[in-house]
């Protein structure tokens, strides 16, 4: 048990920190509801971050760490399941990679290079060309997109579904920790300089308990997700998901909250990480599913 | 980053393991009731000598005190079975993790004499005398006093709460020796000193876990004093940053969810609400061990305590209730006559967000010092 960086785990962080902070500056104008990230993602290319997960002394916890920091960012770019999933399943699956569940839109779908269907217990995978997908107004913070033709599928044995579920999972988590948390310090600035009553609105214990327990829950789906990045466990993973839905959206509803009207506007874009979050607190079936999932797990209950 | 156990990691809990199964009586989940009753306080002594021989009452305590230097994993993999067995030290398990170390820190020559073998030996259980009548989250507040008699102090007050009291053979005990906020001391006070009263306060919670401890004129000799006047809160700081985690409850709390939904299974009861329910609990209990385990990795580290030690108390916190919650709702039988442990968890869960700092003083030390939110106006 040990939760310092090995040496090029700490490198791979520190530098990916350095590229993130070149794009934390808030937007001033959008497209859609979304500020996407296309220059990150050519930096992300460029340095070949969407593989360190392949190299042996990084791994998946420095692949979940990135997610983490990469998703705090106001910009969105798909990054989870290129750097989790796509490795582990087929490193040769060109990117971005999407999932689309039941036939619904889904995040970076009119773009994906690679497709994961999942629909009910079958898994598979297309290559979509051009007219087989476009892209879908939303309010979700993600460009969200959806399949309109039939591109050529090649369906997954049924432990390569498995294991690709596990990995949705814990990308999902690694992703919702990060926007946990900035959500969680957007609030906390804005809490420190929003003044009612003659106080900061930080001073007000309703408040500050409620942005507590917002923290805990935080911390705690990044502790998952990072265990279940190291175990590749199908029930680590399925707890990391259910943690991360169940805290966003807690943590989604007390954040708008504390804004106040303020949080509905563009000009204070809150909606780039909660609506975000709600976007992945759907997938994979939703907290039903999750729980599903840790039942089978850990109680052996199949129900 | 590892989330694995070390083969001595590994080895170490089986040994703990293997311990518990050869000595723990065939009736001790029915004992495990009253963590202060007579009984249990009996059966902790004769624990105790045993863990001691076997060299796992103390084994992170330095070797000069009969310990072996082992480092914080020992203790928390030491606390996280021996809590999940129900507790089996009883009261004892303050006396390994802060009393002996604090006594080894501030103690002088004599008093360590006197109080850290017994301790090392198991055979000795002590009480904390801090909360009040009027000072409970607001500990500062207190109004016991120790005033200056000759070459005595003289302590009048009165002390609530106070586990294990009852059988305790030592109070470490504060009270004010002077008037402002600063002017606390601490005393090692034996308990059968004359003009002590115990009086057992009956509860939910189990038998003999809490009393009201009276001092009437209670005259103690000015070498009872740990450390100097007015140090206490510099010693208390101290003490509690060893118990920095708080205990491994979420051990015991997976283990009754597990066999909570063992017994819905036997009834064919485990319906998706009451599963998704159980799944969220244990994600809880998992979330809360992985924030104990970050605080003791770092403590291994030499790193000091931040403002983490405070989340991981909260996820704590929130593990028992959820676990707590489950029980009741689906395996209503456990306050009933049915698993006693079920039942034992019960009773020390509810107590978890109040006993040593209530959670919403944990809210506050969070807000102010991991979330660096601007402070209340006092
Ligand atoms: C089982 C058990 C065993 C115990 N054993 C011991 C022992 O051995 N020795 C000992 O000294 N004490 C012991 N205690 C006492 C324990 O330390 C106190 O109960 C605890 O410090 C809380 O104090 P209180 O009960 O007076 O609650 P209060 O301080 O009156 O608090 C009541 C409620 O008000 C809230 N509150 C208080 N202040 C604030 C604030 N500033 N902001 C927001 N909310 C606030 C609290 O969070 C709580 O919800 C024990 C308690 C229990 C339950």
């Amino acid at each position: 048990m040990d939760f310092s960086l090995n040496p090029d785990q700490a490198a791979i962080v520190a530098a990916i920190d350095r590229l993130a902070q070149q794009f934390e500056q808030m937007p001033t104008g959008f497209d859609g509801f979304v500020l996407p990230g296309d220059e990150l993602e050519k930096e992300l290319e460029l340095a070949q971050y969407f593989d360190l997960a392949a190299v042996p002394e990084l791994g998946p916890v420095a692949a979940a760490l990135a997610i983490e920091r990469l998703s705090r960012l106001p910009c969105t770019v798909e990054v989870a399941l290129s750097m989790l999933l796509r490795p582990a399943i087929n490193p040769e699956w060109p990117r971005p990679v999407a999932t689309v569940e039941q036939g619904r839109p889904g995040r970076f779908v009119a773009t994906a290079k690679t497709l994961v269907l999942i629909d009910a217990e079958s898994v598979s995978v297309a290559h979509p060309g051009g007219n087989d997908v476009e892209a879908v107004e939303s309010l979700y913070a993600y460009p969200m997109g959806r399949v309109t033709g039939e591109p050529a599928r090649e369906k997954m044995t049924t432990e390569q579904a498995a294991r690709t579920r596990t990995l949705l999972r814990i990308a999902c988590a690694a992703e919702m920790a990060g926007l946990l948390q900035a959500a969680i310090d957007a609030t906390v600035e804005h809490l420190t300089v929003r003044k009612q009553f003659g106080r900061p609105l930080g001073t007000f214990q309703a408040l500050r308990h409620r942005m507590a327990e917002c923290a805990v829950l935080a911390g705690g789906v990044k502790n998952l997700a990072l265990k279940a990045a190291y175990t590749g466990d199908a029930g680590d993973a399925a707890l990391a998901a259910l943690q991360a839905q169940h805290s966003a959206s807690r943590v989604v509803y007390d954040v708008h909250q504390m804004f106040g009207a303020m949080g509905m506007t563009l000009e204070m874009p809150l909606h780039l990480w909660t609506y975000r979050m709600k976007a992945l607190l759907s997938e994979l079936g939703g907290r039903g599913a999750q729980a599903a999932a840790v039942a089978q797990h850990y109680f052996a209950v199949t129900k | 980053m590892n989330f694995d156990w070390s083969k001595e990691q590994q080895e170490f809990r089986n040994t703990v393991k293997a311990f518990l199964a050869a000595n723990l009586p065939d009736n001790w989940e029915q004992m495990a009731h009253g963590p202060g009753s007579a009984s249990q306080t009996e059966f902790s002594k004769q624990f105790c000598g045993a863990l001691a021989k076997a060299g796992l009452l103390i084994p992170h305590w330095p070797k000069q005190w009969g310990g072996q230097d082992a480092d914080h994993w020992s203790s928390f993999i030491l606390a996280e079975e021996m809590w999940a067995a129900g507790e089996p030290r009883g009261g004892q398990y303050m006396n390994v993790n802060w009393i002996g170390p604090t006594l080894m820190l501030f103690g002088s020559a004599a008093q360590q004499q006197a109080y850290i073998p017994p301790m090392a030996r198991g055979e000795t259980l002590w009480c904390q005398g801090f909360s009040e009548p009027g000072a409970g989250s607001d500990l500062a507040s207190l109004r016991t006093r120790a005033d200056k008699h000759g070459a005595n102090y003289r302590i009048n007050g009165q002390k609530i709460w106070t586990s294990y009291a009852g059988h305790a053979d030592t109070c470490f005990l504060l009270a004010r020796t002077g008037d402002s906020k600063k002017d606390i001391s601490i005393f090692l006070l034996p308990m059968d000193t004359e003009g002590i009263t115990v009086r057992e306060i009956p509860s939910i919670i189990g038998e003999g876990d809490i009393h009201e401890v009276f001092f009437d004129d209670v005259e103690i000799a000015s070498d009872a004093m740990l450390g100097e006047e007015g140090q206490a809160w510099e010693i208390v700081r101290k003490a509690l940053s060893m118990e920095r985690v708080g205990l491994p409850r979420f051990a015991l709390a997976s283990k009754v969810l597990h066999r909570a939904v063992e017994s819905l299974k036997k009834l064919d009861q485990c319906t998706p609400g009451a599963m998704e329910q159980a799944s969220k609990a244990l994600a809880a209990c998992e979330s809360a061990r992985l924030y104990s385990y970050h605080i003791v990795d770092q403590r291994c580290r030499g790193e000091l305590p931040g403002p983490e030690t405070s989340a991981a108390r909260f996820a704590t916190v929130t593990a028992e209730r959820l676990v707590s919650e489950f029980v009741v709702e689906h395996v209503p039988d456990a306050l009933a006559g049915g698993d006693p442990m079920l039942l034992v968890h019960h009773q020390r869960g509810i107590v978890a967000g109040i006993a040593s700092g209530a959670a919403e003083i944990q809210l506050n030390l969070i807000a102010s010092n991991l979330l660096e939110l601007p402070r209340e106006p006092r």
